[in-house]
């Protein structure tokens, strides 16, 4: 896959994402639209990047590209802003997103709250938001 | 194995202390905890902190105290269960002969302190993941957990309600609450939407304060004239940490772990526990804490605190202070549910606000974003 990547730099005053260790193949695909995960030789498929695979401690496991979808696990509308940068946005909604892969992504949800439900299919886009880093944000299918 | 007992409890000033830190509060705490349990501050030979604006808070407060050379030191943060987390190794501690007075203190000034750092630090890669989002923590994290409950088992708004109406109950009778006028589900339900679907009466207050609680050994308590409340059980586990979407079920805590191992620590069943002074940073913490710990059945908790269930006059008196929606919450609130659990056991209360004939207390904490839960089971020895 392969998601659109849209320039928010200019308009972003929230918190961006610094890549280091592990987390910086995940920044560098999602840069060039691609969401990434940790699927390990065991098996075991996980996010946020680590060091080492939870299921069998494999050193730096590798990273595959996500399809990119997934269904909402659960999701809140925050009318209070919890970061600089967000008081012009609220209500704003954030979702758990489990992807179709696994893994379980804190993220935006691009949505209005009243078209939101549990279970719902959601697939990613990306906001770029520095020269480093682009973040995933999930509208519904 | 050494059952502490915990022989004094007090606060400081609670909700609003603007010239004194974290540490004046949990030092004033500590003496006034100290003097309720007929000790000196050169008697105490175990410090245990959490919750301070310091990566050596066990250092700092002994310091601070000028502790003897102290022989017991913890600093373990688990967030706002790390107390009763405490209760554990200090029981471990006595069972050893290592220290024979222990203080547990906790100071904050989460109200008109300086507000956290904003810059996104790099100490820890889920960040990157979590703080762009703006979830607002930690109402937010909860309120998807509580959405998730809804969910599964059909628990309601009013339901949520209900909890934080009985807990005002409670605290119209405590005159440190801060909040003491009478509410109804539907003043819940109308108050200042947070993080859906929770309602500014949902979440807890945030106060500056400290307090503290005095853990003694049996042979200490002996030489003291004080009612005897044995630290009978104590469990902690944690699920996560940093971040919501980490917990594996977000309708299961580690209350479910630890609160079946306490018990059995303690040989006790629910139907023994007269009072549970359970952390409710949230109404949900306290409802999903309920489900866990075994009141009811999981999924039956929005059921449960229906009708007045821990109120005043019902079948489980719980957060009889007011809790931390209703008497303080100044970040960490654990340490109050041992000082409020204490108090009960002793009987300090007249009428209403005191449970008749408290046996046996339930104290919970939670830490993080529903990440931690420790379990503590108290009891008034004969
Ligand atoms: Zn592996």
């Amino acid at each position: 896959m392969s998601a659109p990547v849209e320039d928010r730099r200019e308009e972003w005053d929230g918190p961006v994402p610094v890549p280091t260790g592990a987390t910086v193949p995940f920044w560098a695909g999602a840069l060039e639209g691609d969401l990434r995960y940790q699927e390990c030789d065991c098996g075991h498929c996980q996010l946020y990047p680590r060091a080492v695979c939870t299921a069998c401690g494999a050193e730096d496991p590798p990273f595959e590209d996500s399809e990119g979808v997934g269904t909402i696990y659960t999701y809140t509308v925050c009318h209070v802003p919890g970061e600089p940068g967000f008081g012009d946005r609220t209500p704003y909604v954030v979702g758990a997103i489990d992807l179709a892969e696994g893994p379980r992504l804190l993220a935006l949800l691009d949505a209005e709250p009243a078209d939101l439900e549990i279970g719902a299919a959601v697939g990613v886009t990306f906001w770029r938001v520095s020269e480093e880093a682009a973040i995933p944000v999930f509208a519904p299918e | 194995m050494a059952e502490p007992i915990l022989a004094g409890v007090a606060e400081s000033e609670l909700g609003e202390t603007p010239d004194r830190n974290w540490l004046d509060n949990a030092a004033i705490a500590t003496v006034r905890a100290l003097e309720d349990a007929g000790c000196s501050l050169g008697d105490v030979d175990g410090v245990a902190v959490a919750g301070g604006n310091d990566y050596m808070p066990a250092l700092v407060l002994s310091e601070y105290l000028d502790l003897d050379e102290p022989s017991f030191l913890e600093g373990t943060e688990i967030g706002g269960s790390s107390f009763e987390h405490f209760c554990g190794h200090v029981r471990d501690a006595m069972t050893r002969g290592e220290a024979d007075v222990v203080v547990v203190a906790y100071g904050s000034t989460g109200k008109t302190g300086p507000g956290r750092d904003q810059s996104l630090e790099e100490t820890h890669p889920i960040d990157g993941f979590v703080r762009p989002t703006g979830l607002f923590r930690p109402p937010g994290a909860y309120a998807m957990a509580a959405r998730r409950h809804m969910h599964e088992y059909g628990t309601t708004e009013e339901q949520l309600a209900e909890i934080a109406v009985a807990t005002r109950e409670w605290a119209s009778m405590n005159p440190k609450a801060a909040q003491r006028e009478p509410i109804t589900v539907e003043d819940v339900l109308e108050s200042r939407q947070i993080a859906e679907p929770f309602n500014l009466l949902d979440c807890c207050l945030v106060s500056d304060g400290g307090g503290a609680v005095v853990l003694v050994s049996e042979e200490k308590a002996r030489e003291l004239d004080v009612p005897e409340i044995a630290v009978a059980g104590v469990a902690s586990t944690s699920t996560h940490r940093q971040d919501i979407s980490e917990m594996p079920d977000m309708t299961t805590t580690g209350a479910a772990v630890t609160g079946p191992k306490a018990f059995d620590q303690a040989g006790i069943t629910h139907d023994d526990v007269d009072v549970a002074e359970i952390y409710d940073s949230f109404t949900y913490t306290a409802l999903v804490t309920l489900e866990d710990l075994g009141f009811c059945e999981k999924g039956d908790g929005g059921e449960f605190v229906s009708g007045g269930t821990t109120a005043p006059g019902g079948e489980l008196p719980m957060n009889t202070q007011g809790g931390g929606l209703s008497y303080c919450h100044p970040g960490h609130f654990g340490v109050f549910v041992l000082i409020e659990a204490a108090r009960q056991l002793r009987g300090d209360y007249e009428g209403d606000r005191q449970v008749d004939d408290a046996e046996v207390a339930i104290a919970h904490g939670t830490g993080g974003v529903l990440s931690s839960s420790s379990t503590v089971v108290l009891r008034r020895e004969a």
